[in-house]
């Protein structure tokens, strides 16, 4: 029966509808139309936007859109000591100790500062110092000297070092350039608390997980073409590969080889595959029994069998027989680089005062999972295969900040014998690797102390050329490296990227830095 | 004055319980394996520097000096600074070497005040959602004990229930989002990013509003004063709106009460697959990076809602049921 009062509950409602702005409560997943692009990231950032204050990987990716860099290494298979002129016209090796950059004209930072010899010198001598978190340079600031004949020369001597200023070469497509009068402020200034740079992209502000750029108007090479760039980090992959489909983000990496086959011809996406600056690691504890001993260290190397890692990571990894990238300077395939034979392993255990892996202790393998792909899955199989061979070993899997607090060495011997990881460093440069890793001044994760390797690793920086270095490199220093096994690299990452396909003009960097500078979504 | 003495007691039993929960998350932190410090400055830097940096913030404090430092600013309102995140609030991670710029870390209280909001549109859109869901089913199903709207509303329930969250956000998103592109499912930027979530939610919860409605309904219309008012001449509509849905509602309230809470807990999971940012999501993050000041100051949170809510809750049941004596 109809009453008075559903009449005028009626009429009222009817009335409310047409005050609601259905736009309020519902917005089409595709009404972003001309949107900066929209950059998915795996991994956070770090609360401190100075860029010789972390070794994040997604922080230097974003530094790589708002800052400068003397020159580029495209670092492709095909030509991986490419290098391109960028805020320099031109390096130069003058002597064995002396290197001259000379700058390009007409450059400035966002803020509008002019771009000088003095920023690079200030990049340098802050860079190196001994205090800095990112160790990226041959020697600390007491070691090189840098000087500027004119307002777009530089010249670093590195006579004092006794190390080849040829150091300097790769490592000038790495380095952002800060400007000076920043770098005045130090550590507690204006470094921290936001990126100025004279790239393509300014840094706007950190807004919860969204890094902002907008476009640099002033942009020596001109204005780029999309309006911005918003850098965000989104944890899960799942999440990530959604965002891709449903047209929210422009662009997402780090793809499960699941992934991959998810997105593989779907309309509208593309994917971007390379070979990455990435080895992954086993690296064994070489300051404590049993891998301080290299015939069991070489013996666990001749007992895990590479090809079934590269099966069950698919299209994530790329066989390698080194310590480095194959695009990374000095790069060859090791002739004698261990490779699964179980009758090596046996006699080397049988050598080594351990037959059939008899008397071994418990070993520790430590991985982590959430971060690379697929490292619980084949973490189990070289479990498998080393038990197989007698060593007694656990697989414990953690989660990324326990394993993070896991991976270092340490006095006594870092945790667990033996730990999962990657190595990224974006420029060609191999020590970024080879000395952090297996000098007995750095030994970061491995504790490795072998004057031998010390001094090979010394004679390769003291080389007097390029050439000079590559053939110390590739004939005697990784040659011992196989023969001493402080570490297997297991294999090289494959970078694997999806995009919008409408975005176009971009270039992809092997450790996932970006040049959007000429992108477009057409 | 009956309200008064309720008060007083209530809070009082609730402080008890916030103090309990804070002291046992803030042992469990300070005992399982992952060193902060170590997070925030990184593995390149020298175990010295990290004991260093531990002994300055406090952290190799006995746990119990640790506690009583850190509850004496709880009570002054101040529930420290984050280890890790930055004043604009990131989420971060990694090699930041940044003992230098620690007091620009953000506050806890703020991180929780952005993020809560979000998380409390997200909690009362999913009770709506599951509301919807469950009242018809739920009252139909009472009024109709034995028969097929009770035996529907058991089934539904049954389904619902074992529909895993994390599965369901997946699918829906690929359904709803990539698929139809009706809505739009990751991250925030505006009211239309919470329906997906939402739902999520909504079909977690609504199982436990149907079968208490169903047996409340059921339970209430075999009374005897259901009979009387028939005889009255009061019409069925009329028994069942005004007088049998009424004496329904308080199993319901005390659930919705309950639900509420655990919704808050409970949004951890989709608030990570939806990029959702609300507090489940900043919890999330915060244990990954063992950012205890953060852990802590959301579990302070969390508890004293759960808290308040049990009271809110309680204190409406005896509005409707004055037999009740909380």
């Amino acid at each position: 029966m109809i009453s008075r009062r559903g009449i005028l509950g009626g009429v009222g409602a009817a009335a409310l509808m047409t005050q609601i702005n259905p736009e309020f409560l519902i917005s089409s997943a595709y009404a972003q139309t001309g949107k900066p692009i929209i950059f998915l990231s795996a991994e956070n950032i770090t609360g401190n936007w100075d860029p010789t204050a972390h070794t994040t990987l997604s922080q230097k990716n974003i530094e790589a859109y708002v800052m400068g860099y003397l020159s580029r290494a495209p670092m492709r298979p095909e030509n991986p000591d490419e290098t391109n002129m960028e805020l320099a016209e031109s390096i130069t090796l003058l002597d064995r100790y002396r290197l001259e950059i000379k700058l390009r004209p007409g450059v400035s930072f966002h803020d509008g500062e002019p771009f000088s010899a003095k920023d690079v010198k200030a990049t340098f001598e802050y860079g190196a110092q001994p205090d800095r978190p990112a160790q990226w340079y041959p020697g600390p600031t007491d070691t090189f000297e840098v000087t500027t004949p004119d307002d777009l020369t530089v010249i670093v001597d590195t006579t004092k070092g006794g190390y080849s200023a040829s150091l300097f070469i790769f490592l000038a497509s790495y380095l952002p350039i800060m400007s000076a009068k920043d770098v005045a402020e130090g550590p507690n200034g204006s470094l921290s608390q936001r990126l100025n740079g004279t790239g393509p992209f300014r840094f706007v502000e950190q807004r919860g997980n969204d890094t902002v750029l907008e476009a640099f108007s002033g942009y020596f090479k001109g204005a780029p073409k999309v309006s911005g760039v918003t850098y965000s980090f989104v944890g899960d992959g799942t999440t990530r590969i959604l965002s891709m489909l449903n047209g929210q983000a422009s662009i997402i990496e780090r793809l499960e080889p699941e992934q991959i086959d998810t997105l593989t011809g779907k309309p509208g996406i593309t994917l971007s595959k390379m070979i990455s600056v990435e080895n992954k690691y086993l690296w064994f504890r070489c300051s404590k029994p049993p891998f301080d001993n290299p015939l069991i260290r070489k013996a666990a190397c001749h007992a895990i069998d590479r090809s079934i890692i590269y099966e069950v990571l698919g299209e994530s990894g790329s066989p390698s027989s080194n310590f480095i990238s194959p695009i990374k300077f000095g790069y060859i395939d090791l002739e004698n680089y261990p490779e699964y034979d179980p009758e090596e392993c046996q006699r080397l255990l049988a050598e080594a005062g351990y037959p059939g892996g008899e008397g071994l202790p418990e070993l520790e393998y430590i991985t982590s999972v959430g971060f690379y792909p697929k490292t619980k899955e084949y973490g189990e199989v070289i479990t498998a295969l080393l038990q197989e061979q007698g060593f007694p070993v656990t697989l414990n899997v953690m989660e990324v900040a326990a394993w993070n607090e896991n991976l270092y060495d340490r006095p006594g011997g870092g945790p667990g014998h033996m730990v999962d990881c990657g190595w990224s460093t974006g420029s060609p440069e191999p020590d970024l690797v080879l000395r952090t890793h297996f000098h007995s001044s750095s030994k970061r994760i491995t504790g490795l102390v072998d004057p031998d390797i010390d001094a090979l690793l010394d004679k390769e920086r003291s080389a007097a050329s390029l050439d000079e270095r590559r053939d110390i490199i590739q004939k005697e220093l990784t040659p011992m490296l196989a023969d001493r096994a402080p570490a297997l690299s297991l294999f090289t990452s494959v970078l694997v990227h999806a995009m919008d396909s409408n975005l176009t003009g971009l270039f992809l960097y092997p450790d996932g830095a970006i040049d959007a500078s000429a992108a477009t979504f057409g | 004055m009956f309200l008064v003495n309720f008060l007083i007691r209530r809070l009082a039993q609730g402080a008890v319980i916030v103090l309990l929960v804070s002291f046992l998350i803030f042992t469990l932190l300070r005992v399982v394996p992952g060193d902060p410090v170590r997070l925030i400055v990184g593995g390149m830097a020298p175990d010295a520097l990290v004991e260093q940096i531990a002994e300055e913030m406090g952290l190799r404090d006995p746990i119990p000096v640790q506690f009583f430092r850190y509850m004496s600013g709880v009570v002054q309102g101040d529930m420290g600074q984050s280890f890790i995140r930055p004043a604009s609030g990131a989420a971060v991670g990694g090699a930041s070497f940044d003992d230098n710029t620690r007091s620009e870390r953000a506050n806890v209280l703020d991180l929780i005040a952005d993020t809560a909001p979000y998380t409390l549109q997200l909690a009362v859109l999913a009770m709506v959602f599951a509301l919807v869901i469950a009242l018809p089913i739920g009252i139909y199903g009472g009024l109709k004990p034995g028969k097929w709207p009770d035996r529907f509303a058991l089934y539904i329930g049954s389904l619902l229930i074992s529909l895993p969250n994390f599965w369901l956000g997946i699918v829906l998103a690929l359904v709803v989002s990539v698929n139809l592109g009706w809505l739009p499912a990751i991250g925030y930027q505006g009211f239309s990013y919470t329906i997906l979530p939402a739902i999520v939610l909504a079909v977690e919860i609504a199982p436990f509003l149907i079968r208490t409605l169903t047996v409340s309904v059921a339970q209430n219309m075999g009374e005897s004063y259901i009979s009387v008012a028939a005889i009255r001449g009061i019409s069925h509509r009329r028994i069942v709106m005004a007088h049998a849905l009424k004496n329904s509602s308080v199993p319901l309230l005390n659930l919705l009460g309950v639900q509420f809470s655990m919704l808050l807990g409970g949004v951890l999971v989709v608030e990570f697959i939806f990029d959702y940012p609300g507090l489940g999501l900043l919890t999330i993050n915060a244990v990954l990076q063992r950012d205890f000041p953060l852990i802590q100051g959301i579990a302070i949170v969390t508890s004293a809602a759960f808290v308040m809510i049990n009271i809110v809750v309680d204190l409406i049941a005896t509005t409707i049921d004055p037999r009740l004596d909380y």
